[in-house]
This record gives structure tokens, C-alpha cells and sequence, in this order.
């Protein structure tokens, strides 16, 4: 599969307001939510769009709270990135099902040491970032 | 094929019997949706599709939704969330909104408005 390497490229660029980056944001999650059916195609993923759109969701869920301006610049960035490596089929499965879908990392509740310790392990260190399904 | 093709036949055999055509004219002629005639969708049926499109998205209140409901304000919902919204209503009629415009979409009203101005939707 060839593909364009420009495509779906974009440049670093600072948002000159907060009101900017907002319209930024909103702009990188309708790209994604609207890609989302072309996504499970091109992957030929087990997941149904609904998933893809909720995994996203979380993603962009879990950066809610960053107000500092040029931290929600470099995540917009980072956005258009992986939607760009994923949309050109840059990724391999498990980087596609273990990482851009994997709800868990997020929803994993945050213990204490000891009760990491009683359950085994030390940490979350032990579980590798990409083995697909957790 | 449309009824014009009919006319010379029908014409030519009204000739010998006219009561012999008749039935097989009836017979041959059923009656169908007309692809071609510009229908479009009364503003009725885009407001309870809307309706019905909103009230199955979960984060939505059945209750509170009205026509001149706002997604942010009386609903609720955040700007994600509006997205989304815009986006089941996209999937419901088929069509793809610009940005720009999507942007502009606050209030379940402005939806149907963008609705019955978009011919291509259906």
C-alpha cells in the first residue's frame, strides 16, 4: 500500500487564543470521530466504530484538565500526528489495538504501593505498552 | 421508462378495441416511486427524525429535549458531546457538514434549519 507522505500532514503551530485552540481541539476530535468507520476498514479491526469513537473519546477525556496553552498546543499536535499515522496505515496492530484503543491504561485505577505489592507487583511498569489485547 | 412509452401502443390499439386495452394497460402499468421528482423532506418529518435521532444518544434527557432546546445550555452536553450530536445527525441524513458551519450548530432548532436548507440531505 502506497501512501502519501504529506498527507493529512500539518504544521507546529502556536493558537494565538484560547479560543483558537478550543476550535483546534474541536476540529481534531470531529476529524477522528468522523474517521473512525474508515479506521476498523483499514485495520480490519474486531471493534465496531462505536469503540474506535468511545476509545478516542477517553483519550481526549484524559487531557480535559490541561489549561496551559502551549501544553494543549503540543497535544494538538501530537493529535494530528497519530491520526495522520493511522489514517495512512503507518501502524501496526497492536500499536492500533494496544495503544490508540486500549481503554484500560486509562481507566486503571491508581493504587497505593502496598496494595500494588499484596496484588504482586510493584508497578504498572510490568505491563508492556503494546501487546495488543490486555 | 416512463408512461410516454405507453402512448403509442395504447393509441394505436384504441384503433381496433378500445376495450381490450384498457385492462392489459392496467395490467402492465404499476405504479412507482419516481426517483427522478424532487421531493424533499417537509420540516415535519426532519424535526421528528432529529427528535428521534437526539433521544437515542444517551446523555441526552428524553424530558428536557425541546425544538428550541440549546445542546449546551438546556441539555447539558459539552462541546465534545455537541460534536457528536452534530455528527449522529450527519449519519442520519446522510451528508457531510463543513466545519464551519458544524461549528455554528448550538440549538436543536439550528439543526433542523440546516436540515431543511440542504437539499442533498434525504
Amino acid at each position: 500500500m502506497t501512501t502519501i507522505p504529506s498527507r493529512l500532514a500539518t504544521l507546529s503551530r502556536t493558537s494565538v487564543s484560547a479560543a483558537e485552540s478550543r476550535k483546534r481541539v474541536i476540529k481534531l476530535y470531529r476529524d477522528w470521530y468522523r474517521s473512525a468507520p474508515e479506521i476498523c476498514a483499514l485495520f480490519a479491526l474486531n471493534y465496531s466504530p462505536g469503540y474506535v469513537r468511545y476509545a478516542i473519546r477517553q483519550k481526549f477525556e484524559a487531557n480535559r484538565h490541561v489549561t496551559n496553552q502551549k501544553a494543549i498546543d503540543v497535544l494538538i499536535l501530537k493529535g494530528r500526528q497519530e491520526y495522520q499515522e493511522t489514517l495512512n496505515g503507518w501502524k501496526m496492530m497492536d500499536q492500533v489495538t494496544g495503544i490508540l484503543l486500549d481503554t484500560k491504561a486509562l481507566e486503571r485505577p491508581n493504587k497505593t504501593f502496598l496494595q500494588k505489592f499484596y496484588e504482586g507487583r510493584d508497578g504498572d511498569g510490568v505491563i508492556p505498552a503494546a501487546s495488543g489485547i490486555l | 421508462m416512463s408512461l410516454a412509452r405507453f402512448i403509442p401502443r395504447t393509441s394505436a390499439l384504441s384503433r381496433f378495441t378500445v376495450s381490450r386495452t384498457a385492462p392489459t394497460l392496467q395490467r402492465r402499468w404499476v405504479p412507482r416511486a419516481m426517483y427522478s421528482a424532487g421531493g424533499g423532506l417537509t420540516r415535519e418529518s426532519i424535526t421528528s427524525r432529529i427528535l428521534e435521532t437526539l433521544k437515542g444518544y444517551e446523555k441526552i434527557d428524553p424530558a428536557k429535549l425541546t425544538q428550541e432546546a440549546s445542546f449546551t445550555k438546556d441539555l447539558g452536553l459539552d462541546s465534545l458531546d455537541a460534536v457528536e450530536v452534530v455528527m449522529a445527525v450527519e449519519e442520519e441524513f446522510s451528508i457531510e457538514i463543513p466545519d464551519a458551519e458544524a461549528d455554528e450548530i448550538q440549538t436543536v432548532a439550528q439543526a433542523i434549519d440546516y436540515i431543511a436548507k440542504t437539499p442533498e440531505a434525504h
